[in-house]
C-alpha cells in the first residue's frame, strides 16, 4: 500500500457573491500523484472553486490547508509560493515572446555583467530544453510562441508550470480544442507528471476522457458538493446521475401539441462549413414548435447559427423558408428573409452602447426597409417613437424612457431591447443563442414565456443553450450536437438530462 | 449620439454637452475683446476669423466621419493640395472655373475612394493606410506640379471667392452649407444612422445587416469630397496653388473634431460641435496674431489649448 500524501485540502469552502451563493460548503483535496477530476455542468462552481485555490477569489468562509499550514484565504502570491499553477482554457502564453522567455517570465535566470544583472540566455536556453523535453515538445526554445499550434502552446503552459516547480497543476478543460492525437499526447504528459508525484486537477465535461485519465472524481451541482468517488468504482451513468437534477420552476410546452402534422416553416439541408465546425447538418422546424440545440461548448452550434444567418460563410447547404429555397450570404439578406439572431454576447454583438433604447430598436426596421442595400432612405422620428414604445410595452422593458441608454439597463432588459429590434423588423424566424446568459432568474422566466408566445404566434424559434434545464423547460424538440453533427434528436417528453449528456459527451464510435 | 440622463430636468453636464463648445468660443471672444478692444471691435474681425477658419472647418467635417467610425484620415492635407493643384492647372489651362472646381472635388472623392478601398481590402487600420496615402498624394502633387506653384487664376474665380455677404465671406458660406448638408445626413438619413452604429459597435452593426465595407468606403469618400472642396476654397484665399499647401492641416482638422466633442473611440459626435471646434481654433489663431504672439510660440499655445479644452470637456461631462 502506497502512503497517501495530501498536497492541498479545501474544507467547507463557501463563496457568496452579491445575490448568489456560488459555493455552499465544498470540500476538496488533491493528493500527490493523482488526477482528481472536477465535474459539473456550466455554472456548477468548478471555476470559482479553482479560483479560490489560485488566489483570485477570497472565500466567504472555510479553510485551505497546504503542507500543514492553514489559510483563511490565499493571495495569488501564496498560491504561487505553494506551487499551484493553473492552465486556463484561454491560454495565457504571450505570443510575441519566445518559448524560453515565456517559460521564465517573472523569474528570468540572471548573471552579473560588471555591476548589473543581465538575463543569462545560455542558462535559460539549457533549462528550457530540459523542460520542453519533459513535456515532449520538440521545438527550439527560441521559437516565437505565435508560430505554435494550440496544443503546443498548451505544452508550453505545462512546461511553464514545471519551471516554477509547481506541485499542483489545475487544468481547465484542457482538451476542449485539441484533436484526438493531441489529446492522447496530452494524456501521456499527464501520466508522466503523475509519476513524478504532481497532483493534477482536471476539469472536463467529456465523460469518456474522465474515465480514461482520472483517479478520483468530485462532482459539483449548483455550487453544492455532490460527492467524491474513485473512478474505478463509478460508471459514466453514475456520473451523469450525480451531475443532473436541477429544476426550472415550470415547463413552457403545451403537452397536447403534435407538430408532426404542422407545416414546415424553416428547413436546413446538408449545411457544412469549410472549417469543419459544422458537418452536413439538416433539420426541420414546424409551425409553433421551439427547436433547441444542446451540446458541449465548441460543438459547433453557434457556428451553425452564424452560417445560417449569413454572418459567417458556409461551404455548402440549402435553407428553406416556407418551402422556398433562399440564398443567404450576409446578415442583410438574412434580415430581408425575416431571419433574426439574438446573439450570445449582448455587449459585443448585440446592442449599440452609443445608442438609446429607441435607436437600438429602430435600427433594424430602418435597415430592413431601406433602399440601396441598407444605405438609402431617411430616418423618421415618428416611426422610431412608435416602434420603440410598442416593443417596450410588449416586452415589458423596465426603463425610464425610450431615450435611456441601453448600457444602463439590466442584462434581462438589454436582452429584451435586442429582441425588440428584431420584432420591430417583423422577423419570422428567430435564433436565440444562449438567450439567458448572465440574466437573473426573474427575467429568465419572462424570456422563456416570450419565446413560447412567439412560437404560438407562428414564428419559428430556434434556441442554442448550454443550460439543459432551460432547453428541457422551453423546447418541444431538442437536437444534440457533437463535433459539428446532430447525433440525436429528442422529443422533450422523452428527453432527460442524463440522455442528453450521454449523447453529447460520448466519444466517437460509442452511443 | 443621444446622451440623455434619467432626470427630465436638464443638468449642468447636459447643458455643457450640448452647448459647452459654444461657451468656450464665446469665452475666447470675450477675452480677446477685453485684451484688445481697439482692434477687436472692427468690422472685419468676424470676416477674418471666418475666412481663416473655413478651410479647416471643411477638412474637419470630413475628418469627423473618419473618426466617427473609430478610424482616422491623415491624408486630408495632401488631398487638399492635390485636388487644389488639379483645379488650378485646369483653370490656368482655360477650363471654366465652375467645371474645374467640380472636377477638383471629384478628384478628392476619387482619392477618398482609394483610401476606402485600401482600408477594406487590406484590413489595416485607417491610420496606417492614410499615413501611406498622405505621402503618396503629396508626392503626386509634387510630380504633377513639377514642384512649382501655379497662379494667375481667371478673375471670375478670384472675384467670386473674394465676395462677402454682410460680413460673411464666400468661403465660410461654403463651409456652413457643407456643414448643413452633413448635419442633415447625420441626423435624418439611414446612412448617417448606420455610420454611428458602425462606429459604436462594428460587430453589432454587422449582425444588424449593415454592410461594413460599403459604409467605410462612403465615409472616406465623404472625407475626400470635403478636402476637395477645401482645396478649391484654399485656392481662392491664397490666390495660388502651392505644392506644399495644407501640409499638417490634418492636425488642425483632428483637433477641431475632438474639441467639438467627437469621441476618438467612435460612434459619438456632432457636426455642430465640429463647426464650433473649427471656429475655436480660428479664434485662437486670430487672437494670437492680434496679440502679436510669435508664430513659434503660437504652436505651443495651440497644442496646450487642444489638450486643455478636451480635458476640461471630459472633466465637466463626467461631473454628475
Amino acid at each position: 500500500m502506497i502512503r497517501i500524501k495530501t498536497l492541498a485540502e479545501m474544507k467547507n469552502v463557501v463563496k457568496k457573491f452579491p445575490g448568489v451563493t456560488a459555493l455552499s460548503g465544498i470540500s476538496f483535496d488533491i493528493r500527490a500523484g493523482e488526477v482528481h477530476v472536477l465535474l459539473g455542468e456550466n455554472g456548477a462552481g468548478k471555476s470559482t472553486l479553482m479560483k479560490i485555490l489560485s488566489g483570485v477569489h477570497k472565500p466567504t468562509s472555510g479553510e485551505i490547508i497546504i503542507s500543514g499550514k492553514t489559510y483563511e484565504y490565499l493571495t495569488p502570491f501564496d498560491s504561487y509560493q505553494n506551487g499551484i499553477s493553473v492552465i486556463y482554457q484561454e491560454l495565457s502564453v504571450i505570443n510575441e515572446l519566445s518559448i524560453q522567455e515565456n517559460l521564465f517570465i517573472g523569474h528570468l535566470p540572471l548573471k552579473k555583467l560588471g555591476f548589473v544583472n543581465v538575463v543569462d540566455y545560455d542558462e535559460m536556453n539549457s533549462r528550457a530544453k530540459q523542460l520542453l523535453e519533459a513535456v515532449g515538445l520538440n521545438r527550439d526554445p527560441k521559437t516565437f510562441v505565435e508560430e505554435l499550434s494550440i496544443s503546443e502552446k498548451q505544452q508550453v503552459e505545462i512546461a511553464k508550470a514545471l519551471a516554477s516547480d509547481s506541485k499542483i497543476l489545475i487544468m481547465d478543460e484542457p482538451t476542449a480544442s485539441l484533436t484526438n492525437s493531441e489529446i492522447s499526447h496530452l494524456f501521456a504528459i499527464v501520466r508522466k507528471l503523475k509519476k513524478q508525484g504532481k497532483g493534477i486537477v482536471f476539469i472536463s465535461h467529456k465523460l469518456g476522457e474522465i474515465m480514461a485519465i482520472g483517479d478520483r472524481v468530485t462532482v459539483l451541482k449548483d455550487g453544492g458538493y455532490v460527492g467524491t468517488k474513485s473512478i474505478s468504482e463509478v460508471t459514466q451513468d453514475d456520473l451523469v446521475t450525480m451531475m443532473v437534477g436541477r429544476q426550472v420552476a415550470k415547463n413552457y410546452q403545451n403537452p397536447d401539441a403534435d407538430f408532426e402534422k404542422e407545416t414546415v416553416i424553416f428547413e436546413v439541408k446538408n449545411l457544412s462549413r469549410k472549417d469543419e465546425k459544422v458537418k452536413n447538418v439538416s433539420f426541420k422546424l414546424r409551425k409553433g414548435e421551439i427547436l433547441g440545440f444542446s451540446g458541449l461548448v465548441g460543438s459547433g452550434r453557434s457556428e451553425m447559427m452564424n452560417s445560417i444567418f449569413g454572418a459567417e460563410p458556409k461551404s455548402s447547404g440549402e435553407i428553406f423558408i416556407d418551402g422556398h429555397s433562399v440564398k443567404i450570404n450576409s446578415p442583410y439578406t438574412a434580415i430581408q428573409y425575416g431571419l433574426a439572431m439574438v446573439t450570445e454576447n449582448r455587449r459585443e454583438t448585440g446592442f449599440f452602447h452609443n445608442f438609446d433604447i429607441a435607436e437600438n430598436i429602430s435600427i433594424l426596421p430602418f435597415i430592413k426597409d431601406s433602399s440601396l442595400g441598407g444605405v438609402g432612405g431617411l430616418v423618421s422620428g415618428d416611426d422610431e417613437k412608435l416602434w420603440s414604445e410598442e416593443q417596450i410595452k410588449k416586452l415589458n422593458v423596465k426603463c425610464f424612457s425610450p431615450r435611456q441608454l441601453v448600457a444602463e439597463l439590466s442584462g434581462g432588459n438589454q436582452q429584451k431591447v435586442i429582441l425588440g429590434k428584431w420584432l420591430a423588423a417583423q422577423s419570422r424566424i428567430i435564433i436565440f443563442d444562449e438567450p439567458t446568459k448572465g440574466i437573473d432568474v426573474g427575467s429568465k422566466s419572462e424570456i422563456y414565456a416570450l419565446m413560447r408566445s412567439l412560437a404560438d404566434e407562428g414564428k419559428g424559434v430556434l434556441v442554442v443553450s448550454s443550460e439543459l434545464p432551460e432547453l428541457l423547460a422551453v423546447c418541444d424538440t431538442i437536437a444534440v450536437f457533437r463535433e459539428g453533427e446532430i447525433v440525436k434528436t429528442f422529443d422533450y417528453r422523452d428527453a432527460t438530462e442524463e440522455k442528453i449528456i450521454l449523447a453529447s459527451t460520448a466519444q466517437k464510435g460509442e452511443g | 449620439m443621444n446622451v440623455k440622463n434619467k432626470e427630465s430636468s436638464v443638468s449642468f453636464s447636459q447643458l455643457w454637452q450640448r452647448y459647452g463648445t459654444l461657451g468656450i468660443l464665446v469665452l475666447l471672444l470675450v477675452i480677446l475683446a477685453v485684451l484688445q478692444p481697439q482692434f477687436f471691435f472692427k468690422a472685419d474681425t468676424i470676416t477674418q476669423i471666418l475666412s481663416q477658419s473655413s478651410v479647416n472647418i471643411l477638412i474637419a467635417l470630413g475628418e469627423f466621419f473618419a473618426i466617427l467610425i473609430a478610424g482616422i484620415d491623415l491624408s486630408v492635407g495632401s488631398v487638399v493640395a492635390l485636388s487644389g493643384m488639379f483645379t488650378a492647372k485646369l483653370m490656368v489651362g482655360g477650363v471654366a472655373p465652375l467645371l474645374a472646381v467640380t472636377l477638383g472635388i471629384f478628384l478628392g472623392a476619387v482619392l477618398g475612394f482609394l483610401n476606402g478601398v485600401l482600408v477594406n481590402s487590406t484590413g489595416l487600420h485607417p491610420f496606417i493606410i492614410t499615413l501611406g496615402t498622405q505621402a503618396i498624394y503629396r508626392g503626386a502633387t509634387l510630380i504633377f506640379s513639377n514642384s512649382s506653384a501655379v497662379f494667375g487664376f481667371p478673375p471670375s474665380f478670384t472675384k467670386f471667392m473674394a465676395q462677402r455677404v454682410l460680413y460673411v465671406p464666400v468661403s465660410a458660406i461654403i463651409a456652413f452649407a457643407a456643414a448643413l448638408v452633413l448635419a442633415f445626413l447625420t441626423k435624418k438619413t439611414k446612412l448617417g444612422r448606420n455610420i454611428y452604429a458602425l462606429g459604436g459597435n462594428k460587430e453589432s452593426a454587422w449582425y444588424s445587416g449593415i454592410n461594413i465595407k460599403l459604409h467605410t468606403l462612403i465615409v472616406f469618400i465623404i472625407s475626400g469630397i470635403c478636402s476637395g472642396i477645401a482645396g478649391a476654397v484654399l485656392l481662392g484665399r491664397v490666390g495660388s496653388a502651392e505644392p506644399a499647401a495644407a501640409t499638417g492641416f490634418e492636425t488642425y482638422a483632428i483637433a477641431a473634431a475632438i474639441i467639438g466633442g467627437t469621441s476618438f473611440f467612435g460612434g459619438k459626435g456632432k457636426i455642430f460641435g465640429v463647426v464650433m471646434g473649427g471656429l475655436i481654433i480660428g479664434v485662437i489663431n486670430f487672437g494670437m496674431n492680434l496679440l502679436s504672439v510669435s508664430s513659434t510660440l503660437q504652436q505651443v499655445v495651440m497644442g496646450a489649448l487642444i489638450i486643455g479644452s478636451v480635458t476640461l470637456d471630459r472633466f465637466v461631462a463626467n461631473r454628475k
